[in-house]
């Protein structure tokens, strides 16, 4: 005879609360495959936790994005954000699509070129450009955005030393109605600085003043304030023209489009509330067409959205670790993933879903990762199946941010693997082992040897 | 021996009233049964042969299973204070 499959007895709490129509079923359903991939089988091959790139789902979102803009306005171009995720397959998965790069440091920048973009396509903003990264991108002819005085004052002492002429844009902070404002990076519009910033390239003759630049936030939900940026630096670029006769060759409104993923303490999801790149286009497009700029003068559109356009493509999957019980009762789970690999868990409410299929019964539950840190959560309250230690999981939306900001913390980084198109798994970043981390370390002679 | 309260009312869907706080809970069906052989007098021996025979779970892991719900019951105070195990 065979035996029953069993499941761990749990007693819950019935909290009648007030009806609530908009209730949502806490039922997680499980995701057991990646673009027709078995999870199980990833873990198998590459180990656990293990990072999944879709490549499909990225060109999907790239297409989507590219088609929401081209088909409102004449001259669209995209940059990929490189310090969104500056994995060179990432990368050039976006170059192959068409996407220039844009950087915001040498680092970056040196990237961009070892992965064979020319210098021209490279937007280099970023409020930290040394001299030698500023020598070399005028060198190769790259878009630089300048964030401050200093940086203009530099450039123009290097025209007169180099003989390229160096191709720039400025980069412009606005009040946009939303708080905080972000006035960190560029120059003002309101105070007028960005306008003198404007005067003084074109008073200079050795700069070729290319375009503007703006960047609003990071997680932007109202499509509102991309409306009034906008609308300002159409306004410089009309002052532009009707002042010195100079027509624009681009705008470029940065990025910061909301992605799906769930903010912390977020009524909705944000897969209900994230607007679309169709509702973006339409509030940037309309300002800049229907605006007094003469219609054979439209600058090229630019535009550098990281996160919505890589979050979706994105799997952190892995195995549980334990469970236990905290002091007033609710259950814990320790994964294997932590903080140290999903940094975005300090602001999102992630999507996390068990691999094999789990009964209906859920738990009040907090995922904690495997760090010996106390801010080490994944999630600080889901109602959440009843896993068992060696149960999988999977991470969604979290192709943004975690392969640049994650920590070699306590623990090496994992595995990172593509899925090409037809769902076949490629290597492109490889688990750190110890020696990853001390070949870039130097012992002194008197600190080789001791005795216990 | 653990023993659940006296008073603690148990359906047979595993609805769970307690008249001393006025809390109400719900067993899944494993809980269920498990609390019924406690409720009949069974200790954990006996409890984990029956699991065990008729369930796919090893005794290492039913025994984890088992005493981290026995917890979950003491702190809910649904278990008698003087039973032990």
């Amino acid at each position: 005879m065979t035996k029953l499959d069993f499941e761990r007895p749990i007693i819950q709490r019935i909290n009648a609360g007030l009806p609530s129509k908009y209730g949502m079923s806490h039922r997680l359903e499980p995701l057991s495959h990646i673009d027709g991939t078995p999870i199980k089988d990833l873990i198998g091959e590459f180990g656990s936790p293990l990072f999944v790139l879709s490549e499909s789902t990225i060109r999907k979102t790239y297409k989507e994005a590219h088609r929401a803009f081209s088909s409102r306005y004449p001259n669209v171009k995209f940059a990929w954000s490189y310090k969104t995720n500056y994995l060179n397959a990432v990368c050039n998965v976006f170059h192959q699509e068409g996407a220039w790069a844009e950087v915001v440091s040498g680092f970056e920048y040196d990237k961009a070129i070892a992965n064979g973009v020319p210098g021209e396509l490279i937007l280099f903003n970023g409020p930290d450009k040394s001299t030698e990264d500023l020598q070399k991108a005028i060198r190769n002819n790259s878009l630089i955005h300048i964030d401050h005085f200093d940086e203009l004052y530099e450039i123009i002492h290097l025209s007169k030393e180099m003989t390229e002429r160096p191709k720039v844009a400025i980069r412009v902070n606005m009040d946009t109605g939303i708080y905080p404002k972000w006035d960190r990076f560029g120059f003002n519009y309101e105070n007028g600085e960005a306008w003198d910033a404007l005067n003084r390239i074109m008073a200079n003759k050795n700069l070729d003043l290319m375009g503007l630049h703006t960047h609003i936030g990071t997680y932007m939900m109202s499509v509102e304030a991309y409306r009034i940026a906008a609308g300002k630096l159409a306004d410089l670029a009309i002052k532009l023209e009707r002042k010195h006769g100079h027509v624009l060759k681009y705008i470029d409104m940065g990025g910061g489009f909301a992605s799906k993923n769930t903010l912390r303490g977020a009524y909705y999801p944000g897969t209900d509330t994230a607007p679309s790149f169709d509702d973006f286009a339409e509030a940037i497009t309309s300002v800049l067409m229907s605006s007094d700029i003469k219609p054979d003068h439209l600058p090229m559109l630019i535009l550098e959205t990281g996160r919505a356009m890589i979050d979706d493509a994105g799997y952190l999957v892995g195995t549980v670790i334990a469970n236990k019980r905290l002091a007033d009762g609710r259950r814990a789970t320790i994964l294997d993933a932590g903080v140290n690999l999903l940094f975005t868990a300090f602001w999102y409410e992630h999507d996390v879903r068990p691999v094999q299929p789990v009964s209906d019964q859920t738990e009040d539950t907090t995922l904690y990762g495997p760090l010996c840190m106390n801010i080490d959560v994944i999630r600080g309250n889901v109602m959440f199946p009843l896993l068992k230690k060696g149960d999988q999981y999977v991470i969604k939306r979290v192709g943004a941010y975690n392969n640049t900001q994650w920590m070699q913390f306590i623990t090496l980084r994992p595995n990172v693997v593509m899925l090409d198109s037809k769902g076949n798994p490629h290597l492109i970043r490889k688990r750190e082992v110890l020696e990853t981390i001390n070949s870039q370390e130097v012992m002194p002679e008197h600190l080789k040897q001791f005795k216990l | 021996m653990v023993k659940i309260k006296k008073n603690i009312a148990i359906s047979d869907s595993g609805f769970v009233f307690d008249p001393g706080s006025g809390d109400s809970y719900s067993l899944n069906p494993s809980g269920l049964e498990i609390v019924q052989l406690i409720k009949s007098g069974k200790d954990f021996s006996a409890i984990l042969e029956a699991v065990t025979e008729k369930y796919e779970v090893d005794s290492d892991s039913f025994e984890r299973y088992y005493y981290d719900f026995i917890a979950t019951l003491a702190q809910l105070h649904l278990t008698d204070p003087d039973g032990k195990e």
